[in-house]
């Protein structure tokens, strides 16, 4: 250890804790620390959470970042984890002060796991479904042989993002088509009559249809509905929806909770350090953690920003904001933050407060990929409102495509059919092709996605994938 | 508001899964190699080659937009019509699965000598006996056995063993090393006979051995002397090109020599069998013949050909003949058909045909099939 000891981060956690619950009014539920080798760090965040099941797929990633931690490329400060009572991780060898503004960031995040409506709805105590699921993972390693389980297993993570939760589904049940008397029907008796004929069959025809409604859950509807699986396969499948769900939520608000997290501990730490020559580490550290990504969005810097709008919007509206919130100007700007890390997800949180002066501040823009050379991109506007729309957008679907299952017994052979509900932008081939031959895999029989060419919404395009590895496009629909 | 100083988990469970991830990596390039590998991946020669490997089936699939029409958000400097560089190509942070495509390894440099070792572990010299006593080699030292009692600990080979013990119980993981997983290094100097071996490589070079069949034919030579020289480097290696005649060649002219002409397989193995019996005699040598053609032989030579095998089949512990034949509509006259009606019943002679470059390793395996899996022999 740096210099410190244990009792010594006990100490720093109740000052931070006195600070954020006594002066920024932030009651903050208990979280364990656990001051851990960077190794472990590291492997934690590969797999997202601690004693999950062994599999090469953490150890790809793990090898990944922890060479990048080696190499001095990048640096994990902590890692929280959303269960009852949250545990966080330390990283040791980290400086005091770093240590410091971890433990009070982490405060952050705690209040956040226990007062946001969707972190809430997580299954908090999903420490011992995960030990137990590790083990046995372990077991059908040891009885189906280790390759064949990871195969499986990347088979179903490569659709286990597709669960309701993550989209925002509002399931409309499918209404029967029916026919309607009208008042000159006995003057047309022919054409009535086709009419409810038309009417009789497309009933039948939707009656016959499995599923009867269209099924976002891709795994549920797998495990419960492909013939030849294992029981423990059934079992994977299961494991792998259950641990997705719950990363599922820290998905849809990572902004808000990074925001959350920066906001107490910059306060925090401003209380403890500012008269001290400790501060300058201070706000080193801060400012790395803050720093803009290249390219893409820094969650931290998205987020404080926000969130300190909204304080300002609080604090000093002009008129405009004075119209636009009721509470603008009319409530302690920490009770807005409070309401807000309450009651909002990444998606609304950047659709009310992703203002001109956000974007400004955190120098936002929207841009295009080159179709050329899609690694490359061109900027398309620094204007709040465009930038807002392409956020927002990616936001509400998790920045993936959303798919669902329309048809059990596509061409009559018990073959998939995935829609793809296309906002204007069509699925890269080669990724569609083989996520396809996984989820064929998983079937046990070919799958086929009907989707879009590139912007072209009305040339429509389908890829099948099968058990194999094979996979076609089709131009017309596969018959 | 408890701090531990610790996870109380294993902390190596990091370096496990890596390892796991590894063996898994090392097996998709192995399968990846087989589907063939040209020549023109191998880059610089002598002891640092290194071979490219596009490694396919490494890619966290999911389904993402088309990348070329995507809009995005950055942060940062640049006006509106700003190009800017690679957009965030770097893997994907935890938490940010989904957000981004999976870390995409499009090829992995490789030492040829761990290619060897991931490919040639698979294949063998078949039925390769002990010849002649009076060529007994002067007895080496040679560290390179693993054994359970020896003068040197091989800790690696333990760690390997200690693994696989808590596998089998169920635990995939290092620990609790005991001292049935002990491994040790050990040495062989016992004098061995020396199994001395010559393979003659025949290639068809005529006319009718188009740039892909002449390629595809240096292509499973390439491999075949590699396997010879990474395991049997006493093996001896006689290179024969023929068209209507045979001639032996230099390893050298064997792979770059361009002919034409027409085809007679006979002449072939009329030379192979004059240099078998004048240098290399049975009593002394374990002998093998490698033919690659495609198949295309002057029809009246057939039968001559067939004796000939036969002949050379008694005295060679295998006789075996590849066909390069990508993109022929019909077989009917070719030679792998004729040997298919007319030589079923000869011992130790091997045919197989392969029409494109992942077929080379099947072959490759048959003609050097490990002894104990002979019954794929006839």
């Amino acid at each position: 250890m740096s210099g410190y000891t244990l009792a010594d981060l006990q100490d720093v956690d109740e000052r931070c804790r006195l600070i954020a619950n006594g002066e920024l009014g932030f009651d903050v539920p208990e979280v364990i620390y656990h001051l851990v080798a960077p190794e472990e760090v590291y492997f934690a965040a590969a797999n997202g959470l601690p004693a999950r099941y062994s599999s090469a797929r953490w150890g790809a990633q793990f090898d990944d970042a922890y060479g990048r931690y080696q190499r001095g490329q990048e640096r994990i400060y902590e890692l929280i984890f959303n269960t009852r009572p949250v545990h966080a991780y330390l990283m040791d060898g980290n400086s005091l002060v770093a240590q410091t503004l971890v433990i009070a960031h982490c405060l952050g995040h705690g209040y956040v796991f226990e007062n946001n409506e969707w972190l809430g709805a997580v299954d908090r105590e999903i420490m011992s479904r995960v030990i137990s699921a590790a083990e046995r993972i372990a077991d059908y390693m040891g009885a189906y042989g280790r390759d064949r389980v990871e195969d499986f297993l990347d088979a179903c993570h490569a659709i286990a993002i597709h669960q309701p939760q993550a989209q925002l589904i509002r399931k409309a049940a499918a209404r029967e088509p029916e026919h309607r008397s009208r008042p000159f029907d006995v003057l047309f008796p022919d054409e009535v009559s086709a009419d409810r004929e038309r009417v009789a069959q497309e009933r039948t025809a939707l009656r016959s249809r499995f599923p009867r409604e269209p099924e976002h859950d891709l795994l549920s509807f797998i495990e419960a509905n492909a013939r030849g699986l294992e029981d423990w396969q059934r079992d994977v499948i299961s494991i792998v929806h259950t641990e997705q769900s719950y990363f599922v939520p820290q998905m849809r608000t990572k902004i808000l909770n990074e925001g959350a997290a920066v906001l107490l501990h910059q306060e925090v730490c401003q209380r403890l350090f500012l008269p001290t020559d400790r501060y300058l580490e201070y706000e080193q550290l801060n400012s790395v953690v803050m720093a803009p990504h290249p390219a893409r969005v820094n969650p931290y810097n998205i987020g404080i920003n926000i969130l300190r709008e909204i304080m300002r919007i609080a604090a000093e509206p002009n008129d405009e904001e004075r119209e636009l919130w009721s509470w603008a100007g009319e409530v302690e700007p920490f009770d807005q933050v409070r309401n807000v890390l309450a009651a909002y997800d990444d998606e609304g949180l950047l659709r009310e407060f992703l203002t001109p002066k956000v974007c400004e501040l955190s120098q936002l823009y929207a841009f295009q990929h080159l179709e050329q050379d899609p690694r490359r991109i061109r900027v398309s506007s620094r204007e709040a409102d465009a930038v807002r729309e392409v956020f927002v957008a990616q936001h509400s679907t998790l920045g993936i495509p959303h798919v669902q299952i329309v048809d059990a017994d596509f061409r009559g052979r018990g073959e998939l059919l995935i829609e793809h509900i296309h906002d204007g932008v069509g699925l890269d081939e080669e990724y569609a092709r083989g996520t396809l031959s996984q989820i064929a895999m998983l079937w046990g029989k070919p799958c086929t996605v009907q989707t879009i060419k590139g912007r072209e919404t009305d040339q429509h395009t389908w890829f099948t994938g099968y058990p194999d590895g094979r996979s076609e496009r089709y131009v017309t629909a596969p018959q | 508001m408890t701090v531990v100083g610790d996870s109380g988990l294993p902390r190596d469970a990091g370096r496990r899964d890596a390892l796991h991830h590894r063996e898994r990596l090392r097996k998709k390039i192995t399968e990846q190699l087989k589907q063939g590998i040209g020549e023109e991946d191998i880059i610089a020669s002598g002891p640092e080659k290194k071979v490219r490997v596009p490694v396919k089936g490494t890619k966290r699939w999911q389904f993402i937009f088309d990348r070329g029409r995507q809009q995005g958000v950055g942060q940062g400097d640049g006006k509106p019509g700003d190009v800017l560089g690679p957009s965030g190509n770097s893997s994907p942070r935890p938490g940010e699965a989904g957000l981004e495509p999976g870390e995409e390894l499009y090829e992995v440099w490789l030492d040829m000598a761990d290619v060897e070792e991931m490919l040639f572990s698979e294949l063998e010299l078949p039925r390769l006996k002990p010849k002649n006593e009076s060529e007994i080699e002067s007895s080496r030292t040679v560290y390179d056995e693993i054994a359970r009692k020896g003068p040197m600990l091989d800790k690696k080979a333990t760690l390997r063993e200690n693994l696989l013990r808590n596998a089998k119980r169920g635990h995939v993981s290092l620990g609790g090393i005991e001292k049935p997983d002990l491994r040790y290094l050990t040495y062989r100097d016992v004098p061995k006979p020396r199994s001395r071996a010559v393979i003659f490589l025949a290639m068809d070079v005529s006319g009718s051995m188009d740039a892909n069949r002449k390629r595809m034919a240096r292509l499973f030579f390439y491999w075949c002397v590699q396997f010879l020289r990474s395991r049997y480097d006493q093996t001896e290696i006689v290179f024969v090109s023929h068209t209507t005649e045979a001639r032996e060649v230099t390893e050298e002219e064997f792979f770059n020599r361009v002919e034409s002409g027409g085809t007679k397989v006979s002449s072939a193995f009329e030379a192979i069998d004059e240099m078998q019996s004048h240098r290399y005699p049975a009593a002394d040598w374990n002998v093998y013949v490698l033919h690659v053609s495609d198949g295309d032989n002057f029809s009246a030579d057939n039968l001559r050909t067939l004796e000939l095998i036969q002949s050379l089949a008694r005295v060679c512990s295998l006789v075996g003949y590849l066909e390069v034949d990508p993109g022929s509509m019909t077989r009917s006259h070719k030679l792998s058909l004729f040997y298919e009606q007319e030589a079923g019943d000869v011992a130790g002679f091997v045919h197989a045909r392969a029409s494109e470059d992942r077929e080379l390793w099947p072959a490759l395996k048959l003609f050097f099939a490990k002894d104990d899996v002979e019954a794929a022999v006839r």
